[in-house]
């Protein structure tokens, strides 16, 4: 009995992982482009902006993120000269990017009324 | 004490530890591999670089200047491994295909070739082509079906296919599958891309080269002679692809040889008289069908391997399965062996001659009248037409085919003929002699002896006339283990032969004082006497037709030494030399030399 409660419960633990992991991926492409929408950034900016979130477990998730989001032609980036260390790619919302965000919104406004409401309902 | 490395991470110049040197190596190596296959891999390589740089810069000061490996633990940590954050990429690619339309070429994965498990009829072959060729499946299946006509080749091609490509079993896999639509928009894109990216690399090493530490000119030779192999890489890559074509052309070609090959002996095998010389020539039918098996493996399976590694170099495939290698190798191998077997235990059986000499009974006469035989009943068998026969003159012909050996049936059982052959030498008696030798090969020579007293043949005088056959047989159900009969007449000295017309063919190199070919011997009556056998009548030599009516005067003929009276001929010996009258004829010789007169010859020529 023991092991097989533990069994589940293994079991449970990892979908829990797999859908926070799921879930914080697609919040994260919005995030991103909010922080954007509020003025241009380069990837350090946004991760500090982050920070806190919890939505960021490793950095690294960041660049794929914002490559992909630039080949899509969301992003468009500028290169800024630093005093302090490497060339900075500055990060800007498109036009595009910005008619996307607005129905990323509304969506997400639309999703998460949706989903508290079933929350509460059942409880 | 540590040594440490300098290294320069988006243009920013670190001094590290080797050990941490060789984790940051290594760590950046992994991400590089996991966004190899995505486009923009390098953008976020750059990007990642420079937030590590960033975050390397934080942890040096003037006072601790150098990189440890605690920093660079620290600096994974925030990252995160790849694949915490790089696993998924190309999955989200089609995820935002799917969703922003306008700008999806960029982003999807290196096509590459799968079985599509998920449409199969039978392994996803057909299925996994066509999507790589963007085709309807139904295409690709139409054209393996009517490709089974030509031979079987497409079960054969499928069957290899099957083996060679690997089935789609992950998600990324499936999307590999499908990948980019390829025209010529996308290739030419393709091009651009990496004709781009190959300048920012010149110019790149360009920089480098210009703004290079004199300290370390070993690291800017590095970098050219890197970019030089890469180049080498690329053009091997180029070159495997086109090898890999060729291969499968061939493979394809080679294969369709060997099929048909083998199909059309096992036509020819079914219902014409091959199929009896294969009973008649191996030990056992069963041999020449595993002959034939074994041949199949021997030259089928390097064919196999040639297609099957021109699909691997053609679709880049790198898998390789070394039981296919190994299993290849042994049915090679056997089927080599199996070949080899065979043709030892077959030749084995012609291994050693063995031979008889028959000798006929003759009855003598001066002059021998040779022919050739017409033995209908043997015709019969042989199936071979009278007029056939005839209009060749002894050259037997089937299907318009001079052959010399042919293959007879008496009732249910097939025999063996063959052509045998005439000479005729001088005889060292006074006696015609005539003999029939047999040869033929088995395993020893007894037992070849023994297979050469089953060779039939006939001959047949009347009165003064011999007549051949021209073909001995072999007894029924014998093997054909190159049965030959000879045939030797020996002429004593001064009796005489006459060769029929038909016997041009049977007569072999039969050696005369004028060096006459067989084919102008016949129809000629020839005389052994001390040199060889001698032409009565043939031109030049012959007589004019004066000389035979009326033969010059013989000299006064002083007192007989020795005479000698037959019923066929007078002979007379004394100083004026000899001289012998018959019926048919005179032949005088003397000091003038030889004079031979026939009555023969004016109703010959």
């Amino acid at each position: 009995m023991i092991n097989s409660e533990n069994t589940s419960n293994t079991q449970g633990g990892a979908e829990k992982a797999g859908a926070q992991t799921q879930m914080r991926k697609g919040v994260l492409e919005l995030c991103v482009l909010s922080i954007l929408s509020k003025g241009d950034a380069y990837p350090t900016q946004i991760i500090e902006n982050l920070k806190g979130t919890k939505l960021v477990v490793v950095e690294g998730t960041l660049y794929p993120l914002l490559t992909r989001l630039k080949n899509t032609g969301l992003l468009a980036y500028r290169w800024e000269e630093s005093t302090s260390g490497p060339p900075r790619k500055y990060y800007k919302l498109t036009q595009i990017g910005e008619q996307y965000l607005k129905e990323l919104q509304t969506s997400w406004t639309e999703l998460v009324e949706a989903v508290n409401k079933t929350i509460s309902n059942n409880n | 004490m540590n040594k440490t490395v300098t290294i320069n991470i988006s243009g920013i110049i670190f001094h590290i530890e080797e050990e941490a040197f060789e984790k940051l190596s290594k760590y950046l190596n992994t991400i590089k591999g996991y966004f190899s296959n995505t486009d923009g891999g390098n953008e976020i390589m750059g990007d990642i670089e420079a937030r590590i740089a960033e975050m390397l810069q934080t942890k040096t000061s003037a006072v601790k200047q150098v990189v440890l490996m605690g920093d660079v633990d620290s600096v994974i940590e925030t990252m995160g491994r790849p694949e915490e954050f790089a696993g998924d990429q190309q999955q989200d690619n089609t995820y935002q295909q799917q969703q922003t339309h306008t700008h999806q070429a960029n982003n999807s994965a290196k096509k590459r070739i799968f079985r599509d498990p998920d449409h199969k009829a039978v392994a996803g072959v057909c299925s996994g082509i066509a999507a790589y060729f963007d085709v309807d499946v139904v295409w690709i299946r139409l054209a393996m079906f009517l490709l089974i006509f030509f031979a079987g080749v497409s079960i054969w091609v499928y069957i290899i296919l099957w083996i060679v490509i690997p089935e789609a079993k992950t998600t990324a896999d499936k999307l590999a599958m499908r990948g980019e639509k390829i025209d010529i928009n996308n290739i030419s894109k393709t091009v651009m891309d990496e004709a781009e990216q190959v300048k920012k690399r010149i110019e790149k090493y360009g920089n480098d080269f210009k703004n290079r530490d004199f300290s370390q000119p070993r690291n800017a030779i590095e970098k050219i002679a890197n970019f030089i192999r890469n180049f080498f890489i690329l053009l091997g890559k180029l070159f495997a692809r086109l090898i890999g074509l060729i291969l499968l052309i061939f493979g394809v070609m080679f294969m369709l040889v060997l099929l048909s090959t083998i199909f059309g002996f096992s036509i020819i095998g079914a219902n014409t008289e091959f199929n009896d010389w294969i009973n008649l020539f191996f030990l056992e039918r069963s041999h020449y069908t595993v002959g034939i098996i074994g041949i199949t493996l021997f030259f089928g399976v390097p064919i196999l391997m040639m297609i099957y590694g021109g699909v691997k170099l053609l679709f880049k495939i790198h898998y390789t399965n070394r039981w296919l290698n190994l299993s290849a190798g042994l049915v090679w191998l056997s089927g080599f062996v199996i070949a080899l077997f065979i043709g030892i235990t077959t030749g084995k059986d012609f291994g050693n001659g063995g031979k008889i000499k028959e000798q006929v009974q003759l009855i003598q006469h001066d002059t021998l009248y040779l022919t050739l035989n017409n033995n209908k009943e043997l015709m019969n068998k042989l199936n071979i037409q009278d007029d056939e026969y005839h209009t060749n003159r002894g050259r037997i012909r089937i299907n318009n085919r001079r052959s010399d050996y042919m293959i007879g049936l008496n009732g249910n059982s097939k025999f063996i003929a063959g052509r045998s052959s005439l000479n005729i030498v001088p005889s060292l008696t006074s006696d015609f002699e005539l003999y029939i030798i047999k040869e033929a090969r088995g395993e020893d020579k007894r037992s070849a002896t023994e297979r050469a007293k089953k060779i039939d043949y006939k001959t047949i005088q009347q009165g003064n006339t011999i007549s051949f056959d021209d073909l001995f047989t072999v007894a029924e159900n014998e093997k054909f283990r190159l049965q030959e009969v000879h045939i030797l007449l020996k002429v004593p000295r001064g009796k005489v032969i006459h060769l029929d017309k038909n016997l041009e063919h049977f007569i072999s190199d039969i050696e005369n004082v004028t060096n006459t070919f067989d084919g102008d011997m016949i129809n000629r009556r020839w005389i052994m006497n001390k040199e060889g056998l001698t032409c009565i009548d043939c031109e030049g030599i012959t007589q004019n037709e004066d000389d035979l009516t009326e033969p010059p005067p013989a000299p006064p003929v002083p007192p007989i030494n020795s005479s000698v009276n037959t019923k066929d001929a007078d002979i007379k010996i004394d100083k004026d030399g000899i001289k012998i009258q018959s019926k048919e004829g005179n032949v005088n010789i003397n000091e003038q030399g030889i004079q031979i007169n026939t009555k023969e010859n004016t109703f010959n020529e």
